[in-house]
This record gives C-alpha cells, structure tokens and sequence, in this order.
C-alpha cells in the first residue's frame, strides 16, 4: 500500500485509527519526565519554549488569540488562561491527560465536526510535540489574560433601520410637486425622489395596456375581447377604479396572491428531500391560504392562525364548523424534512430549525437559521436567541414519532356525525368479515374439503355474494378528514445551545423567548409552547417588521421589485430600502386597514405610479436604466402559473374548479418509492395553483419558468430566459394542444380571414392589429394555407402569436 | 449569428430576421442603452474573439450565459464524467481489498461500530471474490470488475471517502450537493457555473438516466444559481436508455415550416421589441429561440449512435443484453464530452436501488458489475484512444461504501464511514491509491477525504479554488464545500 503521510519518519504510520482507543506513544523519541521537580519545571519550560510556543504560533494563533480577526470557537491558545477556559466547546486542554484533551480530538481529526488546524492536518511530529507536552502537564508561562468573549452588542444592532420601531405617526406625505401630474398620496414619494434627480414626467399607459396589467397582475389571466372593449369605452370618471373593485373580488384573486404566500410558506404537497412521501393533506392548508386571501382575512389574524390557530381556543368555533385556524398551522408542519434520518435527534432538530429559519424569513425577513450553529455573522442574532425560539417550537409536536420512516403529526377534523358513520360501517364491515370467515369454516367442516373449490356450488355462490357486500362495504367507507397540524407538548422545555448546531455538544440553557434585538422580554407561560405568544408579538402594531415585510412583498408582486429588493432578507446583508418613508407609510396604512390587504391594493393600483407606461423614454433610462426609482413600469414575463393559464384560457380550455387535491397517491405514500417512476399527473386543465408540488420533482414547466423551489421561502421568483422554455412552447404536445384550441375556437367564431386575423389579436395581445400586421400575417397565413391547408396554417400561427414576446411580457 | 447557424443548417433553415445592428439602428426611433446593445450585437462575434469572463462571474456576453470563462489557475481537466452507481457498491469486494476481514470472517469486529447505523448489522463477512494484482502497478482488483481492472495503471483509487448520512437520499444528496439537509447547488450547476461551457449549442450539464428517487431533482438542481446551470436530465433510471433525450427537442413540423415560423415570431418580437423600447429581457428571448433551434438539431444528432461503428459499439458492449443499456449511456457521455459538455453524470440504476445489497450480495453485486465493467472499460479505451482522457476526469463511485459487517447472513449495510472512489485521467495519478480505511474496511482512518474535500479535489483539478468559487444568495455567500473542504493535491499526476 502506498502510504503517503510519512514525511517525519514512520514511527506513526497508521496510528489512531478513528475508532480505536487512543493509542499511548511509549515510542516517543522525546524528553521523558518523571515525577515533577524544579528541574522538571525548568526542563518543561524549556520544552514549551524549544518546541510548543513556535508550533502553536506557526498553526494556531492567527484564529486563536486576542489579535485574531476573528476567534474561532471563543478559543484562545496565546495564554494558559485562554486554554484553560476554553472556547465554546470548554476546556481545550486536561493537563497531563492527552486522551482527555479536546485540542487533542482536534488535531487528531477524531470527529468531522471537529478538525484543525482548518488549512491542513499538522504532522504526525506536530501531533506528538503538543501530545507529549500536555503529558507532561502542559507547562506554560504565558500569564496573560484571556479577553472576555466577543459578544453582540444588541443596543447598536437596534440602530440598523429594519429593527427601528415604526415611530409614533406614520412618516409625512411630501407635498405635490410642481410639474408632476397628481396622484395620489403614495405617488408623491416617488416622485420626490424624481424630481431631485429630474426625471422627466411619463404618460399613463393606454387602456389596453392596462387592463391587461392589472388583470393579469391580479388574477393571472389575460382580459377577453369583451372585456378590453367595456373599458376602453367605459366613459366614467371611475371606470378604472370599479375595474379595480370587480377583480379585487373575483375568486380568481385569491388563485393568484394565496399563490405568492404559497411561495413564502414554501408550500409543497411532498416532503421532498430524501425518500419522497406524499403530503396528502397539505392541499387543505393551500386551499385555506386561497379563502383567506379571497375574504380579505385581515393579516394580524392569517399571522395568528398559521402560527398558532390549535391554541386560539376562545376565537374557535366547534371544529366541524370552522377548521381554518387549525388547517391553517400546516404552514409550520409543511416544509421539507428528511423522513429517513437515521440519527432521530439530528431529525428532530432539523425539523425545529427548519420552522425556526422559516418563521424568521416568513415574519421578520431576518436569517435565523445562521444563529444555529453561531452568532450570526452580520444581524444581532446570537445563538441564544436562536435557542429561545428553537425551544418554542421543540415544545411543539409536529411528529408523531421520528422512526424512520417518521410520522408527521395530523389532527382529526371529523365532525361527531361523520365520525359515528364511520363507526358504524366499520362496525358493520367487521361482522360481514366474520360471517364470511364462520360461513367457510362451517362449510369445511360440512364438506371436509379445505379449498373451497371442493365446496358445493350453492355454497361458493353464498361465499361470493358475502364478499361482493364486504367489498361494497369497503368502498364505502372513506377515511375520515385529517389536516397537517401541530398541537402543543404536553410540557414545554427549554433547549440548551447547541454548540456548533452539534446536539451532542450542549452549552447554557437558555428560556424560550423572542430575538432580543426586537425587543421583547417577556417570560413565555409554563403551560403552553408560546407560540400564540410569539404571534401575538409579531403582530402587535409596533413590532419593526412584521408590517415593512409583508408591504414590501406585495409592492414586490405588483411592480416586480420591492422596495427593499432583499423581500425576504431585512438584515446587513440585505438590500436598503430605496423609499424607507414610503415603507413606513404604507405599513402604517396597512395596521390603520386593520391589516387589510385588499385595501393595500387599492392604494397601490390606484396609483399613478401603477398606471405608468412601460415604454422606455431614453432620457429616463439615461438617469435610471434598472428603473429603481420607478419613473415608469418595468417589463416583466409573467410567471410560471401565469404562462400556463394564460395558454389554457386563451385557448378557451382552463378549468375554473377550485380546490381539492389532485394527487395520485394517498397521504403518507410514497410519490416515488425506488422506481423513479412518476405517477404524477398535470393533465388535470384546472388554475396551476390546484396541481400538485413535488418536490424534488416539479411539473417540467413549472421549473423550466422559475416557479418557486418550494423548499425555501421565495417572495422574489427570479426571472430567466434559457432555450428549454423556446423548446418546450415550439414542441411540447401542451403547446401544439393549445394552438390546435386556439385555432379552432377562432375559425368557429368568426368566418372571414380579416375577422378571424383580428380576433387572434384581440384574445392574444388584448389590441388590433396594425395595417403592416395585417398584411405581413395574411401573407403568411396564405402561404402555409397554400402548403399544408386552412386548419393547420392556422394552429402554425396561433403557436407563433402564443411564443410572442407580446404575449408572455406583461407592460 | 448567420454564419453559426449556416454551419449547421442548409441556407433556407438560417434565420431571416434576427435584428442586426442596422435593423436596429434603422427601426428604432429612440435611443438605448449600451447593455441592451451589446446583447444584440454579441451573438455575431465569434468565440475567439468573445471576451472571457473570469471563473464564477457574469459571462462577458450577457446574452449568452453558458460562455466558457476563466479558471482560477491552470486546470488539469477540462470536464468530468460521473459515472454513479446508485445504492452503494461495496468497497471490500471490489477495490479496497482487506486481508484481515478474509482472516477473521465470522468473528465480532473487534471495535465500536458507529454511534448511528441504518440497519442492525452482526459478524465479520469476508468477500466472497477473489482480489488478484494488476498491471505495472500491481493494483489488486476483485473479480468483480475484470475489465477496468486492465485499466488500473490509469486509475487513482479513493480509498479514504467518507460521508456523514447513513441513509440513501441524504447521502445522495450530500454527495450531489454537499448537504443533506439544505437545497443547494449541485456539483455539475457549481462547476458549469464557474466554467460555463464550451459548446453553446449544447446545455453545458447533462445527467443521463438520473434516479427521481432519493433526493430527485435536487442531485442536479441549481438551486439558488441562476437557471442556465441546472442539469438537463435525459431520461430516468426507470427507463431503457435507448428512451434517453433531451425533451421537448423533437419539431412536431417539418424544419423548413418551423424556420418559417420562427422567422414570423422573431418579426412579431422585434416589432415588439421597437415599441417597448430597447429591453434586455426581450431582447435576451429572443437569442433564446434561434439558441433552441439550433440545439435540436445538434442534440438529436448526438442522440443517435447509429454513425459509431459496430467496432465501438463493441466496446461499449452494445452487442451484449447485459451491458446494452449502460453501455449506451456510457457512449453518449463520450459524444457529449467530446462536443465541450462540461459535466456529464451517467448513473447506473435500474427500478430499484441496484447497488443496495443489504442482502444476497453474492448476486446482487455480481449482476451489477456485469452491467457496468465491460462499458466503463470501454469507455476509458475509447477516451484514451481520442485523446480526450487527458482532459476528462472520469469519477467513479456511489454515494456510500458497504460494512465489513454482515446483515441478514448474506450482505451488506449501508457505510458511509470510509469507502472507495476512484478517478481516471484528467490529471490524476494512475496507478495510485490515496488513502485507506481499517484493516476490516469500516472507516477510513488515513488522508481521510470527506465529501467535502473530495468536492474540493474536483474543483481543483478543473482549475477552481473551491474557496473562491462562491455565490451570494439570501445575503451571504455560499460555495459548495460550504466551510470546510481540502483538496487532496497528492493526487495530482
């Protein structure tokens, strides 16, 4: 065997296998002490001074002493106090105890979580000066003092602007400027800051133009001809605002903006991960999201409910009337976990630390999860804080067990009737079952046959009508309604830091709580988890981000950029807000609503700001090419859902049913065993919402048009344009089928070429077309008609107007 | 762009209407910015004269994402092929040989086995093949793999790989990924994003047959990086790998009709493109159909093996029922290598988990190495023999090893503890073993390569710093070795 670490000799060669016990090194070609004298003492100095001090200098200090950028694990090696303390992990050194001595496990790389010196394992002579001198008792003169332990300063951290209270009145409105066409209260924000910089003035786009904005905006679908054509000669004042109102409450609405908080609460009907098992009721949790969003259910209240309804006990109604509050805390038991853990406490943790990251992008637009395993690197987030929060949802039960493979925790929803029905056919099941099984043995022991081909034939017709009625029976009998939900433990505990995030490496206990930073102190009750507590706070009207957050996210959906472009991260690392006045403002708008989010909109759409034109105006690009101070409206393609629905209802196919769930496979089954095969279905042409999410394996179109990764809270989709989308839209079978309906639906409705030409503009791009339009297309049409005949000439050109740039951008 | 599509096409099937400079200059009646101009004007220079961005930057032409960039320093391969053998093939009866398990078979083994375990395990259990030496260097190989055992004097063994995750999705993950219980990046989206790729025809991440079990699509995802390095997947492990092809690459029309009808649309675009006003997206959308064009022409053709001779046919055992279908993916990662794909996985499975003998690894492990030594060997043949193995690292390995230990009498557990991997040509040492585990083969115990360093390896040897490879998301930056990682600069040939 080529052994290549031997570049001191080999008296180490292949020592301290990682299992093994340590091994003593009697063979040490080093000073051997006895017992210790003065000399001892001397020659221990000595020892240190010849051999330890320049390795420890040469390998260590630049991370571990006073002057290092910065320390890692707290662990100082440039003072006897410093080791003697130790860093996060305790005591680095038992002296005169190698096998005790944790900078020993270290250096030996005994644990992967555990190997230093990070840059390149020292030699096996290195390994044996530092083994040999903490033998010896680990002389060291070096008396200086250890400096205390960095720590967060949280007084300074609130300075930052996203943990600044939301102040007493909500910021000032800035007065009218000269020159700038009046809007309303929210366009003198922006233009202000236009102004300063003098943009020129841009027009309101056209009526088409915005009618399509807003309807595809709102409800992810592109106006009818009919529609278009009522409002563009809708000759009252608030022909706009009315349009507003009736989209506003089309259920259509809840399709589209339950779907962006599907994003952010990284909705899937999967587990995803590792083994792949379905989340047969997750679907209830997506359809309560879509209600609440169609009621205008204030968000103080969706906040409560998805984070604590199984405890707004005094708010609840009898279950079998209104589940929503406990459908709606699936948002905390739905995101990804890996059911096949080995190490069940590993999987408990992950599971806590994926509702604990969850929460902090969800709410607070701040990155929790990085507390885990140390304080976070940029925001006042110390690990305590994490473990405060940690401990809220360890009190919590999500599971049911975490045996491989684990179970997830699911509540009843069965009203008394449906669970005495239930009851009773099983009832009536199991005595059809034992009738069946006395029928044979009575006529075995009649016939003394034991197969029942050897039974008489009246009897194997008595067995047959028997069982016919068991099976009638079973097909009866439905399971009865569960939902993903949570309920407190019966007990709450506090959890201990885990140092590293390593949970066999535990620190200070540490009571549940909220981040300091936000400013809440308050002890959390004995008897329950804390989680209505926590919501509670995260809605109390001057929490500092709860409000920014969620306004952002909205302005976000609407104008494909927010205010703080960073929608789900608030911390240092995040973007600045480009109008913090006009944040503030709109929060204060939205708790003065009574967190309405409808009302949100309102002030939003009716804006000047929303109605601006797209078109690009080269003075304007001049002074803001990305559009950051939104002198006019960006482009944008639609979203993934959108592209699709938008197909199918052009081509006069979508399917308007809401809800249920569309999975093939039952709750808890796998969605993809070893097979890879999937057996999922999106042939279903109901809204894109209502099919199912995989993960690890989403609808193709979905993923080739940036829809969510359905794991990680996602309020930013991004936006990309890679030639598999070209493909899929040129040669899909979808695409072709789309065509075909577009086609025909246009021939059916219309009998003369320059009618039907006309119609295709008007379904497809919401406008006539233009005199060069006419011409160039009919051109086209008659050629390939001439080719290939009328039917498929016309499917060729309805594909080209459905791939168009026009028809995929929203202006 | 007319010239690179004349290349491939006859003159009727090039784009009559893509917007030129002076189209541009003559239709539209406002100004624009220099960024959408360039965009453009890029598709028409050619490759040499494109500037070349640095490793893990924006490419120089924004319209082309894929564009080869720079290597932090001088690489030793140029691109990877993974051949991955799902379920986890053991380590002591195919490359690690291990004389004391032979000796002691039927014993307790004689230290502490894991804190966690997948499965209960029992006694020592010896290999049942037989482990013989190996060209020049003497490399012992089990009789396993007869065919890559000729191969040896090209082969630096792993001997030392050891993970954390007992289970098959986390350890698939892990090993794809580097973590097993967040999304990130795959290898192939890291390393197609720090070195773009050198065919833009061609996606520059291609996984043929992937498993959707155990992770799915994460193994190939690219997570939070930009879309463009996401694996195109080409069929899936349920499937014969005859069915492998790009989806959605097949025109329903004639391609004179579907030039005409791109050449309608690309009218219709650039119409549109006038009354928005110059704006990159669209501009960007509308490269991304004459991109898709071309590559349906180009994939198909590398699709269909039916130019190779029966002679190479031969070697990738296509003849053979047993080797056919891996022998076909085999095959194909070569064409793809060879057309500058940059990161190709082949990935041996069936329906179920065809490495995963947790018993009867007698038969088990004995069908699944029929199905792959003879195409693996043939593989590093006709690499070798194009030239292409210099700059090819080929990696082979599942996503753990086995235990020394026994269960249900007859086979294995998983082991994530230490296993083998091993790496041919792209600049490795042949003939060479790196590492070592016990003397029973559980845990690798010298120059331990954790998944993490040998992801560091890989992007070394591809001329990446792993620690400088690294991309900001959700406000700070990632790479994929997380914060750890080495790379094992012994094996560098």
């Amino acid at each position: 065997m080529k052994s290549s670490c031997l570049p001191n000799g080999s008296f180490l060669h292949r020592w301290l296998p990682r299992p093994f016990p340590v091994l003593s090194l009697a063979i040490l070609a080093f000073p051997l002490l006895a017992s210790p004298t003065i000399a001892d003492d001397r020659k221990g100095l000595d020892y240190f001074e010849k051999y330890v001090r320049p390795l420890l200098v040469n390998r260590c200090l630049k991370c571990h002493s006073i002057g290092s950028e910065s320390i890692g694990g707290n662990l100082l090696l440039d003072s006897r106090q410093g080791w003697t303390r130790g860093g996060d992990l305790g005591p680095a050194i038992q002296p005169g105890s190698p096998a005790k001595s944790l900078l020993m496990d270290a250096i030996l790389h005994r644990s992967d979580d555990l190997e230093m010196p990070p840059d390149g394992k020292l030699s096996p002579h290195e390994i044996g000066i530092l083994q040999e001198w903490i033998r010896m008792g680990a002389p060291d003169p070096r008396n200086g003092k250890a400096s205390r332990q960095k720590s967060i300063n949280f007084e300074r951290g609130r300075e930052f602007w996203a943990f600044q209270p939301l102040g007493q009145h909500p910021p000032k409105v800035p007065d009218a400027i000269e020159g700038y066409p009046s809007g309303n209260q929210l366009d003198r924000f922006l233009q202000t800051r236009q102004a300063e910089l003098g943009f020129p003035s841009q027009p309101t786009a056209s009526r088409p133009v915005l009618i399509r904005r807003l309807k595809l905006g709102l409800l992810g679908l592109p106006p009818d001809p009919d529609e278009v054509e009522q409002f563009v000669n809708d000759p009252s004042a608030d022909a706009y605002e009315k349009r507003v109102d009736r989209y506003l409450a089309s259920p259509r609405y809840g399709e589209v903006w339950g779907r962006h908080w599907l994003d952010v609460a990284r909705y899937a009907d999967s587990n995803g991960l590792d083994e792949n098992i379905a989340y047969g009721n997750a679907w209830r949790y997506r359809d309560y999201v879509i209600r609440s969003m169609n009621a205008d259910k204030p968000f103080d209240q969706f906040t409560r409910e998805q984070l604590a309804g199984d405890l707004l006990a005094s708010e609840r109604k009898p279950v079998h009337e209104n589940n929503d509050p406990i459908i709606a805390t699936g948002f905390l038991s739905l995101g990804p976990k890996v059911l096949a853990e080995v190490d069940e406490t590993k999987m408990e943790m992950d599971i806590v630390d994926e509702q604990v990251d969850t929460v902090g992008r969800v709410f607070l637009a701040v990155t929790l999860g990085c507390a885990r395993c140390h304080d976070h690197k940029f925001d006042p987030i110390s690990t305590r804080d994490y473990y405060a929060m940690a401990g809220i949802f360890k009190s919590t039960r999500t599971m049911e067990h975490f045996r491989k493979i684990a179970r997830w925790n699911e509540v009843s929803l069965a009203t008394q009737q449906q669970k005495q029905a239930w009851e009773q056919l099983q009832k009536k099941l199991e005595n059809r079952q034992e009738e069946l099984k006395a029928n044979i043995r009575k006529e075995q022991a009649r016939s003394g046959q034991q197969k029942e081909t050897g039974f008489s034939a009246a009897a194997r017709k008595n067995l047959e009508t028997l069982r016919k009625k068991i099976a009638e029976l079973e097909a009866a009998q439905t399971e009865l309604p569960t939902a993903m939900s949570v309920t407190d433990l019966e007990s709450p505990v506090d959890l201990r830091v885990h140092i590293r995030g390593n949970h066999l490496t535990l620190g200070e206990n540490v009571p549940r709580g909220f981040p300091r930073v936000l400013g809440h102190s308050g002890r959390l009750p004995e008897n329950q988890s804390g989680r209505l507590e926590l919501a509670n706070w995260l809605v109390s009207p001057k929490h500092p981000l709860v409000a920014r957050v969620i306004v952002n996210r909205i302005w976000r959906w609407h104008f494909g950029r927010g205010i703080v472009e960073s929608t789900d991260n608030f911390g240092k690392l995040g973007s600045r807000p480009t109008h913090p006045e006009l944040l503030d403002w709109l929060a204060w708008k939205l708790i003065e609503s009574e967190w309405s989010i409808k009302s949100l909109h309102r002030l939003i759409l009716t804006s000047r700001t929303y109605q601006l034109t797209s078109r690009i105006d080269g003075n304007l690009q001049a002074k803001d090419d990305e559009n950051l101070l939104q002198g006019r409206t960006s482009i944008r393609r639609m979203e993934a859902e959108a592209i699709r629905d938008s197909l199918l209802f052009v081509a006069g196919r979508l399917d308007l049913r809401m809800g249920g769930s569309q999975l093939h496979v039952k709750n808890r089954e796998f969605l993809f065993d070893h097979t890879s095969k999937d057996l999922t279905r999106y042939d279903a042409r109901t809204r894109s919402v209502y099919l199912p999410v995989i993960r690890n394996h989403l609808y193709d179109v979905f993923q080739l048009f940036d829809y969510s990764d359905a794991s990680v809270t996602d309020s930013n989709r991004s936006s990309t344009t890679v030639a598999p989308q070209a493909l899929f839209l040129m040669n899909s079978e979808f695409s072709a089928e789309i065509s075909e309906s577009l086609a025909d639906r246009i021939l059916a409705s219309k009998s003369n070429p320059a009618s039907r030409h006309r119609l295709a503009y008007q379904i497809a791009f919401s406008r006539e077309p233009t005199y060069d339009e006419i011409s160039r297309d009919r051109s086209f049409l008659r050629e390939m008609q001439n080719e290939m005949g009328q039917k498929s000439a016309w499917n060729l050109f309805c594909q080209t107007i459905l791939m168009s740039n026009e028809f995929l951008y929203i202006r | 762009m007319n010239t690179s599509c004349s290349e491939k096409l006859d003159g009727n099937l090039a784009p009559a209407a893509t917007p030129t400079r002076r189209d541009i200059l003559k239709h539209s009646a406002i100004g624009f910015g220099h960024m959408a101009f360039s965009i453009l004007l890029a598709g028409q220079a050619s490759a040499g004269e494109q500037e070349r961005a640095p490793a893990g930057a924006a490419p120089a032409d924004a319209s082309n994402p894929l564009a080869p960039r720079i290597p932090h320093f001088r690489p030793a391969a140029k691109r990877i092929i993974f051949l991955f053998m799902k379920g986890g093939p053991s380590h002591l009866d195919t490359f690690d040989f291990k004389p004391q398990l032979q000796k002691d078979d039927g014993k307790e083994l004689p230290f502490a086995k894991p804190r966690v375990q997948f499965a209960k395990t029992g006694k020592l259990l010896k290999s049942p093949w037989k482990f013989t030496p190996h060209g020049k260097s003497g490399m012992l190989v089990s009789e396993l793999f007869p065919h890559v055992a000729k191969h040896v004097d090209e082969i630096c063994f792993l001997h030392s790989v050891h993970g954390t995750n007992a289970a098959h999705g986390g350890a698939l993950l892990k090993l794809h990924t580097g973590s097993d219980n967040f999304v990130r990046p795959s290898m192939g989206s890291w390393v197609t994003f720090g070195l773009g790729s050198e065919n833009e025809n061609l996606p520059g991440f291609i996984t043929i047959c992937p498993t959707l079990a155990h992770g799915g699509v994460k193994n190939w995802s690219n997570a939070f990086l930009p879309a463009y390095y996401q694996g195109t997947p080409l069929g899936v492990a349920s499937q014969p790998s005859d069915r492998a092809r790009l989806k959605y690459a097949r025109s329903r029309q004639p391609a004179k009709t579907q030039r005409r009808q791109l050449d309608l649309l690309s009218q219709f675009n650039q119409k549109h493109l006038e009354a928005s006003g110059l704006e990159q997206s669209l501009a960007a959308r509308m490269q991304s159909f004459e991109l898709a064009f071309r590559m349906q022409t180009e994939m198909p053709e590398l699709e269909d093996l039916s130019g190779e001779s029966a002679e190479t046919g031969k070697l990738y055992g296509l003849d053979n029922p047993i080797t056919e279908d891996f022998g076909r993916q085999c095959l194909l990662a070569r064409r793809f290598s060879e057309q500058g794909v940059r990161f190709v996985q082949v990935t041996h499975s069936d329906s179920k988990v065809q490495w995963d003998q947790h018993s009867n690894l007698l038969n088990g492990h004995a069908k699944n190495s029929s199905e792959v030594d003879l195409p693996i060997a043939g593989l590093l043949t006709d690499l070798k023999r194009r030239g292409l193995l210099d700059e090819t690292l080929v990696l082979w390995g599942g996503e753990f090893g086995r235990t020394p230990v026994a269960e249900n009498n007859n086979g294995r557990d998983h082991n994530p503890q230490g296993f083998t991997m091993w790496m041919a040509g792209g600049g490795v040492k042949g003939g060479f073993r790196y590492g070592a585990t016990d003397d029973y083969g559980y845990y690798a115990i010298e120059d331990r390569m954790h998944v993490h360093d040998l992801h560091a390896t890989l992007l070394h040897l591809l001329g990446l710093d792993h620690k400088k490879l690294t991309y900001r998301y959700a406000g700070r930056e990632f790479r994929l070795t997380d914060v750890s990682g080495e790379a094992a600069l012994k094996i560098i040939a």
